[in-house]
């Protein structure tokens, strides 16, 4: 699906779902990335940012992300353990989108289910864009 | 996991153990494969050069992971499970910057009996500017 216009996303928008299988390899390579924390592949649990992370990029893949748009905060909940080779759905919408003088506030709510569809992690990102 | 905190162990102002992490650009990249966000603002040196920033920029997710790790370190499944996080993202960490994450017990609240424990939390580079800063709650 091709990303749609940053002024085609309103308040309400539901981004459509994208999922991603935890396998080992997936993690163990995000885990690479993070710089170890390998402890998470014995206890066989995803770490949470890992979940972050793809719920994050699910959305950010699905509009066009205008140039000099800063991720401002973010704001998470870990709700579930998920257990390595869980497949998840991340989705999300748009919350807010409010123009501070040359600036474009957007809040993006972001959320995370396993595959028996409970939510495992829920979310919200700022963006600021400038118009 | 390390040793995880109980809350007999728990005291207002006690400091959480700090996580110290060397940022290359090797690190952003493997950090946008694993992720999947390929922004140019992150791997394309050329690209992000010609932009405001001068350079590219590490993803505040990865940033953000080091604060969850000082957390887990900490608290370990309380946190995995029932941790709340909330940061703002103050300056960009840049490849070649050690960023040293660091957090603080606030308070211990009791909500129907059970503990909740407030963390401050912040991410910092060698000059000493904040890259991040943010507060995190967890249920004991």
């Amino acid at each position: 699906m091709s990303p749609i216009s940053f002024e085609q996303l309103v308040v309400g928008y539901e981004f459509p779902s994208t999922s991603y299988q935890l396998s080992e390899s997936v993690i163990s390579k995000y885990l690479e990335a993070v710089g170890g924390q390998q402890h998470f592949l014995t206890s066989g649990i995803v770490p949470p940012l890992a979940i972050a992370a793809y719920a994050m990029t699910a959305l950010s893949q699905s509009f066009s992300v205008p140039p000099g748009s800063i991720h401002a905060s973010q704001e998470l909940e870990f709700l579930k353990l998920v257990p390595i080779g869980t497949t998840i759905s991340c989705g999300g919408k748009i919350a807010q989108k409010v123009q501070r003088g040359k600036l474009q506030l957007v809040v993006l709510e972001i959320n995370a289910l396993n595959q028996d569809k409970e939510k495992v992690l829920s979310g919200k990102a700022t963006i600021v864009v400038p118009s | 996991m390390t040793q995880e905190l109980k809350l007999s162990d728990i005291h207002q102002g006690d400091s959480l153990p700090s996580v110290v992490k060397h940022i290359t650009q090797r690190e952003i990249n493997l950090y946008a494969e694993a992720s999947g966000d390929f922004n140019p603002i992150h791997i394309d040196e050329s690209f992000a050069a010609q932009t405001p920033l001068g350079g590219t920029i590490a993803h505040g997710m990865l940033i953000l992971a080091y604060v969850s790790e000082v957390m887990t370190q900490a608290f370990g499944k309380s946190w995995l499970s029932g941790g709340k996080l909330s940061v703002r993202f103050k300056a960009p960490a840049r490849p070649k910057d050690t960023i040293t994450t660091s957090g603080k017990i606030d308070s211990i609240e009791y909500k129907e009996g059970v503990p909740y424990v407030n963390c401050s939390l912040e991410s910092r580079n060698q000059k000493g500017e904040t890259v991040i800063t943010g507060g995190a709650v967890v249920k004991l």
